[in-house]
């Protein structure tokens, strides 16, 4: 599971208010590569919940993020490198993710989070 | 009963009542014992009137009639919440053990082809439908391919193994959320969004369509090809489809619907409803509702623009072709492979036939957009 994906997912438990986002246990974070695409990243940047992933990065080990960041800073490779990185080639393998105010934990195996509720959860 | 041989013959329904293959007497049974005929290994499957005349014990094995006498101890609530879980373990079973079959008689979409009425149909022929299906939906759907309209976001609901999923994300350049009840559905999504370099585009969960695992106003592009015929609370599904919809965005719902009841009609005949209720054992399946229904639960949302269409008559040489694809040595060969599920799924599709021919089952379109704010 990249963070692109994490930064779209929320706890839905019942009677949760506020699921999103999901605090990560990491048990296996993998890199692979993925092509650089600027416009891809620029398009994205408006609709990722930044803070989020920032979180999670440091989470699985990146702390190049800064803390917060502008639409100016799209203009810097460097920044775009570090966004990309983050964002694409960082993946939880195995692991889970947690709902922020019950602490239940979704499985995530072989990359794929299992965000199935249980009977009493609905 | 009906035997399929590892010789890959198809023997005649010899089942009391008649002779004809695929009698649709009252429930098809499948018995998970195997038995050899002319020492070739072989499948028994038996109409239940026929049942008594095999002589190895019919196992309480589907889902439905294992739950029967738990159910009757229950609370009407309860029961309910029990029959929803034991019905998305069914679904998530079906899938995990049918979708490797399907993929490789069919390919990775999971859905209907749109073909020409009376068209004579070749099996290559069946792939392009696919993808015309899609593209007849979007298009229904009056959606843009304008660059600045195009949706950015899409969920996939029900995706199976991502067909639609990769197919809309190459299209628009957009990404996509893919989610389903079937933990081997959505590996194989993944596995094939990485092998055409889709893996940055596309991703994939284990979730329910009546708890979408997504906060609100996500999508710009909410599809729903042949899942809502799963779900067991219609109400919930549509209220989660409207729910993930971002401003100004569309949804698209094509599903299975029994057909419209009349005004002066309260439910379907008898002999509508039993035919229906065998193909739902099959395909884990809850009961169904009209392409009416679906409007009037769209209706109770604000939602603007909110069409539906029968598409039935495009579909129609579907089934024929999929048992077609069965009865091939491929096909046997990969039914008999997978499991009795599957099995019970390629038995049922006559009674798909039957439920078009008799014009209760109707393949639907319904399509809407959210308001902008």
């Amino acid at each position: 599971m990249r963070l692109l994906t994490h930064n779209m997912l929320s706890s839905n438990i019942k009677g949760v208010t506020n699921g999103f986002p999901l605090l990560i246990e990491a048990v296996k974070v993998v890199e692979k590569e993925v092509d650089f695409n600027e416009d891809f990243l620029k398009n994205m940047f408006v609709k990722v919940e930044w803070k989020a992933l920032v979180e999670a990065s440091r989470t699985l080990g990146y702390t190049e993020l800064p803390e917060s960041a502008e639409a100016s800073m799209l203009d810097s490779d460097e920044f775009l490198r570090k966004f990309h990185h983050a964002l694409l080639e960082l993946h939880l393998e195995d692991g889970a993710l947690v709902c922020p105010e019950t602490g239940r934990k979704f499985p995530v195996s072989k990359g794929i989070p299992n965000m199935l509720l249980h009977e009493d959860e609905v | 009963m009906v035997v399929i041989t590892g010789g890959g013959g198809v023997a005649v329904c010899t089942c009391q009542y008649s002779r004809r293959l695929f009698c649709g007497g009252p429930t098809l049974s499948i018995p998970r014992t195997n038995r050899t005929v002319d020492s070739q290994p072989a499948l028994l499957i038996g109409c239940t009137t026929s049942r008594r005349r095999i002589t190895h014990t019919r196992t309480s094995s589907s889902s439905s009639s294992s739950g029967g006498g738990r159910r009757r101890r229950m609370t009407t609530s309860a029961a309910a919440t029990s029959a929803t879980e034991t019905l998305k373990k069914g679904i998530a079973e079906f899938y995990d053990q049918s979708s490797g079959v399907w993929e490789d008689v069919w390919g990775d979409h999971m859905h209907h082809g749109f073909y020409e009425p009376a068209s004579d149909v070749s099996l290559s022929d069946h792939r392009s439908a696919q993808i015309r299906m899609i593209e007849e939906s979007l298009r229904f759907a009056s959606l843009s391919d304008d660059s600045v309209q195009k949706p950015k976001s899409i969920v996939d609901v029900g995706c199976g193994i991502g067909g639609s999923s990769r197919y809309l994300a190459k299209k628009y350049g957009a990404k996509a959320q893919g989610i389903t009840l079937s933990p081997v559905q959505a590996q194989r999504a993944q596995e094939l969004a990485s092998a055409q370099g889709l893996d940055a585009n596309v991703s994939f969960q284990v979730a329910d369509a009546l708890n979408q695992p997504f906060p609100d106003g996500q999508f710009d592009l909410v599809w729903s090809m042949e899942s809502g015929e799963h779900m067991p609370d219609k109400t919930k599904f549509v209220n989660e489809l409207v729910r993930v919809a971002a401003p100004g965005g569309t949804i698209i719902v094509v599903t299975w619907c029994h057909r419209d009841l009349s005004p002066s009609e309260e439910s379907l005949l008898p002999d509508e409803k039993n035919l229906l209720d065998k193909i739902c054992d099959a395909y884990y399946l809850p009961a169904w509702c009209s392409t009416a229904d679906y409007v009037k639960l769209l209706q109770s949302h604000s939602l603007e623009d909110i069409k539906s269409e029968d598409w039935s008559q495009y579909v129609a040489p579907f089934w024929p072709a999929v048992i077609k694809s069965a009865l091939t040595w491929k096909g046997i060969t990969s039914l008999l492979s997978s499991g009795w599920k599957t099995i019970r799924g390629a038995l049922a599709m006559p009674l798909m036939i039957q439920g078009y021919k008799k014009g209760l089952i109707k393949f639907a379109i319904i399509t809407c957009r959210k308001p902008a704010l």
